[in-house]
């Protein structure tokens, strides 16, 4: 389609050189073509030379038209080309001789291309009216400039018939007069002066002013009867009606354009206006679509809002579950915003349904330790699906409060703002979900991997080992070792904080403790040296407590020593006991005060006795009111069951723990391990 | 989930830093930006009064073990005030006593600073 309509243009153009060719031949040799004949031939060569070159103009100028301004300064080049070559024309051949023009060769080669520049000129100009009448036009104004067109041409065409007969020149007149009115009439198309921004519209009236003088003056040297007249008359009579048609043109649509400029002028700021609302507008639907980081696009919404509304300062609040958050600040401290905001929303003012004005003698009393000082501040609710999710203020210190206007385009913007929000909300909350995921995934594989997977079957000691996993995987960590002279070693212990960095270092403790437990015998060395070694792997803030005992499942002689765990419960047929030798935590501190703080203790089992171990994950279990599971009921469970299967024990505390804590997640890993000592 | 709140005032010599509500691994990155401030402004000596706290995580006692050294560089402490049982209990369990100075309240606290500025 478009490749057909190009080589039609271009078929258009080869004529279009073809007949100026011959156009300029035939000038070149009939200098003077007084006969009928000849004239005839003349006056069609020109007008279907102008008509070509109107076409091909067209055709080359319809592809600026988004530049109004380039236009009208194009023709304002042309125009003064015009007249500067009528002036200089006029000079030259008046002080030649008076009104005798000798034709030689020359002088009407001089003449022809004098002609020729006139000729594109005018055209280029009535082409680029063609253009600005039918910028921002809705409906289709063609028939009216082409009614236009058609009676120029008239004009034109009439020319040849006075030469056969003169005295119906009022025919011609006729058409002449119809082409000035219509001319009139389509000038008043001027809807594009609005679009143009104050600045532009400032320079478009100074323009409009030298242009109207320009082919006014140009008009007035045409149709004065001196040489230019002559020439352009004696070359053709059509393009010197034409001629003054289109200055005459010119004159009357650049009176036009200066007064409608003239009073589109005071509104041009609220136009500029308007249409930085709308290009702000889409910028934000292209943020969309573009900007997913959350922190970024609430800065760039603040920055857009004192755009939109020519306010100076702006900020934005989101709503949570927590209350309200301060996100971003424009042109405020982040201190004043955050305590306008609060003070504002604290205020029971509906917010939620649509934007309201909050004025200054309002905020007055409350707001004297600002040193931003407000007029009147907008407060636009976000709101996605019927909710609102935050707030979007916008803040004027000047006397003019937020008109209806402002409001309006503040609600929309707001509303577009929203919704973009609301989308890097959701892609965050899925990427941090995610990655959170698979970071969990690891440190629970590392757990599994590290707990033994079976206990040791020993005659005479029972052992039973429980472990629950949190969602965000804690630190616990135990493991049985079985020694030489019917010994067994066990270590429970805990790290602190969670997940990756939680299993990554009780990967590291079960392997110190794995090559510790095999080569030293006293329990307390066992814990010193551990400390010693984590002194070069643990930060400064994170820590292990541990138990480490041995079991001599012959004698029943428990000896253990405890960093910081929680203590080791023991029950008998004689009650129940907390044992708690002192100790610090692994890692607290890597000086004499960690082995000098380390009390080995040993025990003497009775027959049947159960001895518990478990991490603080069971005492520090929470109820949906963020109360403690606590020792209390701990130790009552193990009192009341203590007769029972150990697995039974076990299973018993969980029972009670799952009750207590129902409506709340686990928030720490759970490990309860429990020996019984049964000789026989 | 659950609150927390950190204060900071200055008693003389000495900035007291009130904490109250939940201190775990979510909400002890805001007490240790109070310690971050109070390194940067040269300021190592420091109080916490545990008046108004309800429960204290693992990663909570580890923003205390993370500072501490820092402050006693520079012949400053952490001493802790006011601390209810079951909070002391936690830090007890752990042999924090053994490492760091509790007081029954602030101004005792703040005195035994007083004291070991003058001798």
């Amino acid at each position: 389609m478009k490749k057909s309509f190009k080589l039609f243009t271009s078929y258009n153009f080869e004529k279009l050189i073809t007949l100026s060719v011959i156009l300029f031949l035939f000038n070149l040799v009939f200098t003077y073509h007084s006969t009928g004949f000849l004239f005839l031939i003349h006056e069609i060569l020109v007008f279907s030379t102008i008509y070509l070159l109107y076409q091909n103009l067209h055709f080359f100028l319809s592809q600026k038209t988004d530049a109004p301004l380039t236009l009208v300064i194009n023709s304002g080049i042309l125009a003064a080309i015009i007249f500067s070559i009528l002036s200089i024309t006029n000079s030259i051949y008046n002080s030649d001789s008076e009104g005798n023009i000798s034709f030689n060769f020359f002088n009407s080669l001089l003449s022809i291309v004098i002609l020729f520049i006139l000729i594109i000129s005018l055209v280029y100009i009535f082409t680029t009216f063609r253009e600005l009448f039918f910028l921002r036009q809705k409906k289709d104004p063609s028939t009216y400039f082409n009614t236009m067109a058609v009676f120029i041409s008239l004009s034109f065409l009439a020319n040849l018939f006075l030469v056969f007969d003169p005295s119906i020149d009022y025919v011609r007149d006729a058409f002449y007069v119809v082409s000035i009115i219509l001319i009139v009439l389509n000038s008043v198309r001027v809807a594009w002066i609005a679009f143009l921004t104050k600045k532009q519209k400032q320079y478009l009236l100074l323009i409009s002013i030298v242009l109207t003088i320009v082919f006014g003056l140009s008009f007035s040297l045409v149709m004065d009867s001196n040489i230019v007249k002559k020439l352009i008359y004696s070359f053709s009579p059509g393009v010197h009606t034409i001629f003054s048609l289109i200055t005459i043109y010119g004159m009357i649509y650049f009176i036009v354009i200066f007064f409608t400029t003239l009073f589109h002028l005071p509104t041009a700021e609220a136009f500029d206006r308007k249409a930085l609302e709308v290009s702000s507008l889409m910028d934000i639907t292209k943020l969309i679509t573009q900007v997913f980081d959350f922190k970024e696009l609430a800065d760039t919404i603040t920055a857009m809002t004192t755009e939109i509304c020519n306010s100076d300062s702006a900020w934005l609040v989101t709503r949570d579950k927590n209350g309200i958050v301060l996100n971003s600040v424009y042109k405020i401290g982040f201190v004043d915003a955050d305590k306008m905001c609060k003070l504002i929303l604290e205020k029971n003012y509906e917010f939620d349904d649509e934007i309201k004005i909050v004025e200054s003698n309002y905020l007055n009393q409350e707001i004297n330790y600002q040193e931003e000082h407000f007029n009147s501040i907008a407060v636009a609710p976000l709101k996605v699906y019927g909710t609102t999710s935050g707030y979007l203020f916008t803040a004027r210190k000047g006397e003019n409060t937020f008109d209806n206007d402002d409001k309006k385009s503040i609600q929309t913007f707001a509303n577009y703002a929203a919704v973009a929000l609301e989308n890097a909300m959701l892609i965050k909350e899925s990427i941090e979900k995610e990655r959170l995921e698979k970071e969990l995934d690891v440190a629970r594989d590392i757990q599994r991997k590290i707990l033994p997977s079976k206990l040791p079957e020993i005659d005479g000691l029972q052992i039973s080992a429980l472990f629950v996993p949190a969602f965000e995987v804690g630190g616990d960590y135990y493991d049985f070792f079985e020694l030489p002279d019917h010994k067994l070693g066990f270590v429970i212990a805990d790290v602190s904080g969670k997940g990756i960095s939680a299993a990554f270092i009780m990967a590291e403790v079960k392997g110190i403790f794995e090559s510790l437990a095999k080569t030293i015998i006293n329990p307390k060395n066992i814990l010193i040296q551990v400390n010693e070694i984590l002194k070069n792997s643990l930060d400064r803030k994170s820590f292990v407590t541990a138990i480490y005992g041995i079991i001599d499942y012959e004698s029943g002689k428990l000896s253990i020593v405890r960093a910081g765990h929680t203590p080791l419960i023991r029950v008998g047929k004689n009650g129940l006991e907390k044992i708690q030798p002192g100790g610090i935590g692994l890692g607290l501190d890597f000086a004499k005060n960690f082995s000098n703080s380390l009390q080995e203790l040993e025990i003497n089992l009775d027959n049947n006795d159960i001895v518990v171990c478990y991490s603080d994950g069971i005492p520090e279990a929470k109820n949906s009111k963020l109360e403690d599971f606590g020792y209390e009921r701990f130790e009552n469970i193990l009192k009341q069951n203590y007769n029972k299967q150990i697995d039974i024990i076990s299973n018993e505390i969980m029972r009670e723990l799952s009750l207590f804590s129902k409506d709340s997640h686990q928030h720490d890993d759970i490990t309860l391990i429990i020996f019984r000592w049964n000789k026989n | 989930m659950a609150d927390f709140n950190v204060n900071l005032r200055d008693v003389g010599p000495v900035s007291v830093i009130d904490v109250k509500g939940y201190l775990d691994a979510h909400t002890a990155p805001e007490l240790e930006n109070v310690f971050n401030k109070l390194i940067d402004g040269k300021q190592f000596r420091v109080v916490v009064n545990f008046d108004e706290l309800k429960y204290i995580s693992s990663a909570g006692l580890g923003v205390f073990m993370a500072y501490v050294e820092t402050m006693r560089e520079n012949n400053g402490d952490i001493k802790f005030s006011n601390m209810k049982e079951n909070v002391y209990n936690i830090f007890d369990l752990l042999g924090f006593p053994i490492l760091y100075e509790f007081f029954k309240n602030e101004e005792e606290a703040i005195k035994k600073f007083l004291e070991a500025q003058k001798s």
